[in-house]
């Protein structure tokens, strides 16, 4: 929770992951490129005094977790995201079963996604009934751009991406942020085309799309779609990175956002271990828009958008009663641990 | 200018043309080019074979993208006189070894990747150069605004109105007033890329065109220049993500 003027300002976290890096799990040379490009985006953006060194970045546990989010970096509830790589990470880089270790010990804490690949077909099908069976799967991280078995990539309009929507509907989890990356499948194509959010977006207007990143790099794209689009919000991470080294960039990208999308319709998220919420938030409560931006949008943050973008307006995708919440937390580990602290 | 490429050239060459050509290079999504990005790493070269290695932001930077920028490089430093082969290297790309052995082979895109493209890469070409007319056409008309034009003012100028002078770049308005719309470079790239795309470009032709080569009215232009507004944003700030990893990428080796 961030504290402003009296005021208590619930924070989700609407991006994090939990992952093994290290070397011993690195199946092949993609697994080492795949951590040090992200240790890349993580020393490019961040803050001096917030860079890790790589040992760590590789691996850096519950402990350093639990402490960067809750003690430290003002999240209420955290957003955890699976995802498997496989073909680079022998026992995959974060799965749903290894985060499930977190959410069973802190469970008002974590919101647990889990995924699917629609490459798995009918036997994924029910591989998938099974994982929101056995684990507290509330909403789903997909990842288009994965490999496998020599396929680099799939679309969410993919017919059999669309019979596991239909389940996923069907089995109540409603929440699909979906992370738009370089899907190298036809290679010839735009690889991070963003036109496939709508058509899944159209066809289930049951469910919420959650599009990480903006879009980035195709945030005009983005922009298009998510204002015909009523269930497509702008999941915020990556992008929220430009605030401290590239704050007019920043601040343009909000404004347009604001202007597109609206503030009811953007979520915040800190991509942790890429960025550590601490300084986003404390960078974004700061934060104004320049008056030649304002004017020229004619938009404006105020602290009421600020209050959802940080973590009412997913709260209320997920059925977080903020209040209730609270109370809850305040009597888990975390809560008497930070209570006993303050 | 670019002091960070690694140079080694023998007399016969001159660093200023191989410079110049390689300024033709562009980041197809980025629309910027290589050179300004800080994607040449170094320039080798040994009597007519040069050598030269990129450096691109990451590791996972998509191949069809990294394929044109290293067939562009090496299709502009073969035209360079004294030049008879030229080898491309990228550094630290996961298909680093396909795409080099293909675009010094001089093969195609689809001949590089024979099972994961369907076809060669110049439609995707197409959109980015696009996209590309749409940011440069926004900052000539923020430039346009910022003379004090009105929207109908702007509607109404035509191709033959634009003229430079040194630097300058000036527009004649229906009044008869000159109007200083400041550096040229912001024109000149309009132009180009316009050029490019096969708009008209005769004297009588509007000023502002659509990507479709349809007059962009009076009533319409605040809305063409807000969605314009956007995809400017969007380039920027890919660029300017793209320079801050490669910089820290750099800041490693």
């Amino acid at each position: 929770m961030y504290k402003e003027n009296g005021q208590e300002i619930f924070v989700v976290d609407g991006h994090m992951h939990f992952w093994d890096a290290n070397p011993e799990n690195w199946r092949n040379e993609y697994g080492e490129g795949w951590i040090r490009c992200f240790y890349d985006f993580h020393t490019a953006l961040s803050p001096e005094e917030y860079v890790w060194p790589f040992e760590k970045y590789c691996k850096y546990g519950e402990e350093t977790l639990i402490k960067d989010l809750f003690a430290e970096g003002y999240v209420d509830v955290a957003i955890l995201n699976s995802t498997y790589l496989y073909e680079f990470y022998k026992k995959g880089f974060n799965t749903h079963q290894q985060n499930n270790a977190i959410k069973a010990k802190y469970p008002d804490r974590f919101i647990l996604c889990g995924s699917f690949d629609p490459r798995a077909e009918e036997a994924g099908l029910d591989a998938f009934r099974q994982m929101v069976e056995d684990y507290p799967v509330q909403g789903l991280k997909l990842y288009t751009a994965e490999w496998r078995n020599g396929s680099k990539g799939w679309r969410l309009n993919d017919p059999w991406a669309y019979k596991y929507f239909e389940l996923a509907d069907e089995l109540g989890v409603k929440n699909i942020h979906v992370h738009k990356g370089p899907t190298v499948y036809p290679l010839n194509r735009d690889a991070f085309d963003v036109a496939d959010v709508d058509y899944a977006a159209t066809d289930f207007p049951n469910l919420n799309f959650i599009i990480e990143h903006i879009g980035l790099p195709r945030l005009d794209d983005f922009c298009w779609i998510a204002t015909q689009e009523k269930n497509v919000y702008a999941g915020m991470s990556v992008a929220m990175a430009f605030i401290h080294s590239r704050p007019k960039y920043f601040a343009e990208i909000v404004a347009n956002l604001l202007f597109w999308l609206g503030e009811d319709k953007m979520i915040f998220g800190s991509d942790y271990a890429i960025w550590t919420p601490k300084w986003l938030i404390e960078k974004f409560m700061a934060l104004e828009l320049p008056d030649d931006i304002k004017e020229e949008y004619g938009v404006d943050i105020t602290p009421e958008a600020k209050r959802k973008i940080l973590g009412e307006n997913v709260a209320g995708l997920y059925g977080i009663d903020v209040s209730v919440h609270r109370e809850k937390l305040s009597q888990d580990e975390i809560g008497v641990k930070l209570a006993a602290g303050a | 200018m670019y002091d960070d490429v690694r140079l080694s050239l023998p007399d016969t060459l001159d660093r200023e043309v191989i410079f110049k050509r390689l300024e033709r290079v562009l980041d197809p999504e980025l629309d910027e080019p290589i050179l300004k990005l800080g994607f040449v790493k170094s320039i080798e070269a040994e009597s007519d074979h040069l050598t030269i290695e990129l450096h691109l932001p990451t590791y996972w930077c998509a191949p069809n993208f990294s394929y044109m920028m290293a067939e562009d490089t090496r299709r502009e430093l073969l035209m360079v006189e004294g030049l008879h082969d030229v080898t491309v290297r990228l550094k630290d790309h996961f298909a680093a070894g396909t795409i080099e052995a293909s675009v010094n082979a001089g093969k195609s895109f689809s001949e590089a990747f024979p099972d994961e493209a369907s076809e060669d890469l110049c439609q995707l070409s197409d959109l980015f150069l696009r996209k590309g007319y749409i940011r440069r056409q926004e900052r000539l008309l923020r430039n346009l605004k910022n003379a004090g034009l009105s929207f109908e003012e702007i509607a109404l100028r035509r191709m033959g109105d634009l003229y430079f002078e040194g630097e300058s770049c000036l527009l004649r308005c229906s009044d008869g007033r000159i109007c200083d719309l400041g550096t040229a470079e912001v024109a000149h790239q309009y132009l180009q890329r316009r050029s490019e795309l096969d708009l008209d470009c005769s004297p009588t032709a509007p000023l502002i065109i659509d990507l479709r080569g349809r007059e962009v009215t009076a009533e319409g232009l605040e809305e063409y220049l807000i969605r314009a507004r956007t995809v400017r944003v969007s380039l920027q700030a890919n660029g300017s993500f793209c320079t801050a990893v490669l910089a820290a990428r750099k800041g490693k080796n």
